[in-house]
């Protein structure tokens, strides 16, 4: 039962976890409004839902909502040349004050209201006890090939080239911004999405859901990058939805026994924090143990 | 086909004004390939960048096949213009493999939702790659970062020329490499500006290299051209006349040194220079 959760919850933050692995290793741009837009696409999917819209209509704002959302953070990086890192804070604490005002109060409860993991369980007559493990695992799988598909389009190429030599692409008759922007704002409708889907599997949208999610979500990439070593695309996207899943697997299993360890569920972001940290030193601490200058 | 037209460009170094171009006018037929040699300062690099769009310049105009293009932000030059810089590093994308680098250069500035490497694309790179006769072909999906200086640099040419630019600019594309890798960029490099009839401009520190490649040959001092010699002109040409040439010009001997020798230590600083100039040369004047 606890890790059937787990993983459930593992699928539903691996869009998120995508999102994070796009605009970090794609795009090699530390975007942090990713604290701002998984709430965002919480909220909008709770208002949407609570106004009588279709759970699937809800899912289809919060991607929008989050595409918006990234979008300005890339303009603010790009057209405004504020630095990446400030210009993502920018966005997510104006989110938070945006997210407020979307849901008129800190938390929204969506208890007895349609889902979309559930309704497409019930279409699809998934047997009981199975439905959000599967109906999540068909929304983390299609979102996971469309976006393998798009990084191997022209755009999508283009896109990775990005990340790794800006001044290649402007050579080559494309002006890297446009590029930096539309990619933040797919990485963001995806962790808006996510959010969506976060919202609707545990009955509500909170304001303060989206502290740590750019540590979760980099946590999640690192670790399957840890399990699976990845060297192409393909891989390397199931290898984040992999990792979402270990990471929390590795939750679960800490909120079971960390009590025995004398951990409580309050340290919860502190090991998280010190899992990406340990992750982020590794080459560091690898080559001065092998002598060499990092 | 492209014609720089009393192009005038000065930079604020502090109080100081350095005047990089000063009134340069230049024109190159369909095809000709010109080489530009000069020393450090001279403008060569300011050149390039002024024709590429990386600066405006304060001046003057740059057609390039009928086009003002004077005014035009570089990426949408880049469809007239392939560029190939000193660094090997510059040109492609290390985490991206063969065919994929080649496959976003044959796209040039389309970026739509076809897949990236089209099966009917995969033949014509195929052979352009074949035709460098690296062996390049072999490894296709090998990514750029396995490749080595030279293996990068020709692969970068390739790129820059496989869409036919009206233009084709090196800047000291092959400085970075070791002498066998720069003779094998320098031949894949005229035969593919060859073949493919590119307007070419050079930039060269070696005066061998500058004498041996193209048509044209343009030495540029303090910003102005200082001497621009066709092709007849240029077959009689010796290294030893360009050296004089420089004397004339008050070019140190010890700049030259490093001019002549082609050792390509030029760094973005002017160390490299000096310390190469106090090494012993093996080519001497006779």
């Amino acid at each position: 039962m606890l890790f059937l959760h787990a993983v459930e919850q593992g699928l539903i933050y691996g869009l998120m976890a995508l999102g994070v692995y796009l605009s970090f290793r794609v795009l090699s741009f530390p975007d942090l409004s990713v604290d701002g837009t998984l709430p965002l696409g919480a909220a909008v999917a709770a208002l949407l839902v609570l106004r009588g819209f279709s759970p699937y209509v809800a899912l289809l704002g919060a991607f929008g909502a989050g595409l918006v959302a990234g979008a300005f953070t890339g303009a603010l990086a790009t057209r405004l040349r504020i630095p990446g890192l400030l210009a993502g804070v920018l966005t997510m604490i104006m989110l938070y004050s945006l997210n407020l005002r979307i849901m008129g109060r800190p938390n929204l409860s969506l208890l007895g209201r349609p889902s979309a993991l559930l309704r497409l369980a019930t279409t699809l007559a998934v047997p009981k006890g199975y439905e959000v493990l599967v109906t999540s695992g068909i929304f983390a799988g299609g979102a996971l090939l469309l976006l393998l598909l798009f990084l191997f389009t022209e755009l999508g190429g283009a896109m990775r080239a990005v990340g790794q030599n800006p001044d290649m692409v402007r050579t080559l008759g494309i002006a890297p911004e446009n590029l930096v922007v539309l990619g933040l704002a797919l990485a963001n409708g995806l962790v808006a999405l996510s959010g969506a889907f976060v919202a609707q599997y545990s009955g509500f949208a909170d304001v303060g859901m989206g502290i740590g999610t750019i540590v979760a979500g980099l946590a999640s990439v690192m670790i399957g990058e840890l399990l699976l070593r990845p060297r192409g695309i393909c891989t390397h996207l199931v290898a984040v939805m992999v990792g979402s899943v270990g990471y929390r697997l590795a939750i679960s299993l800490a909120l079971r026994y960390g009590a025995t360890l004398g951990f409580t569920a309050s340290d919860l972001r502190l090991l998280t924090a010190l899992v990406v940290l340990g992750a982020l030193a590794a080459p560091v601490i690898r080559a001065a143990l092998r002598g060499e200058e990092a | 086909m492209l014609e720089v037209q009393e192009v005038t460009k000065t930079f604020a170094l502090g109080a100081e004004r350095v005047v990089a171009l000063a009134d340069v006018t230049l024109a190159l037929g369909e095809g000709e390939v010109a080489t530009v040699i000069g020393s450090n300062g001279a403008g060569k690099t300011t050149l390039l960048n002024v024709i590429a769009g990386v600066c405006r310049p304060d001046r003057g105009r740059v057609v390039l096949a009928g086009w003002d293009i004077t005014r035009w932000p570089v990426h949408k030059r880049a469809h007239l213009i392939g560029r190939v810089f000193q660094d090997p590093l510059r040109g492609t994308a290390a985490g991206m493999t063969v065919l994929e680098n080649l496959a976003l250069a044959s796209r040039k500035g389309r970026r739509g939702l076809w897949p990236l490497v089209h099966r009917h694309r995969r033949q014509s790179l195929y052979a352009a790659v074949a035709q460098l006769g690296m062996g390049l072909e072999k490894r296709l999906q090998e990514k750029v970062a396995h490749l080595s200086g030279g293996e990068r640099q020709a692969l970068t040419v390739l790129m820059a020329t496989l869409t036919r630019p009206k233009l084709l600019l090196l800047d000291e594309h092959t400085a970075a490499l070791d002498p066998a890798n720069a003779e094998k960029v320098v031949r894949i490099t005229e035969e593919l500006v060859r073949e493919n009839r590119i307007t070419t401009i050079m930039v060269t520190h070696r005066m061998d290299q500058a004498i041996a490649v193209g048509e044209r040959l343009v030495m540029m001092h303090k910003g102005r051209v200082v001497l621009d010699l066709g092709a007849g002109e240029k077959r009689r040409l010796q290294v030893e006349d360009l050296v004089a040439l420089f004397r004339s010009l008050g070019v140190s001997d010890d700049a030259l040194l490093l001019v002549r020798n082609g050792s390509g230590c030029k760094g973005d600083g002017d160390l490299g220079h000096l310390l190469a100039s106090r090494q012993p040369t093996s080519t001497a004047r006779p």
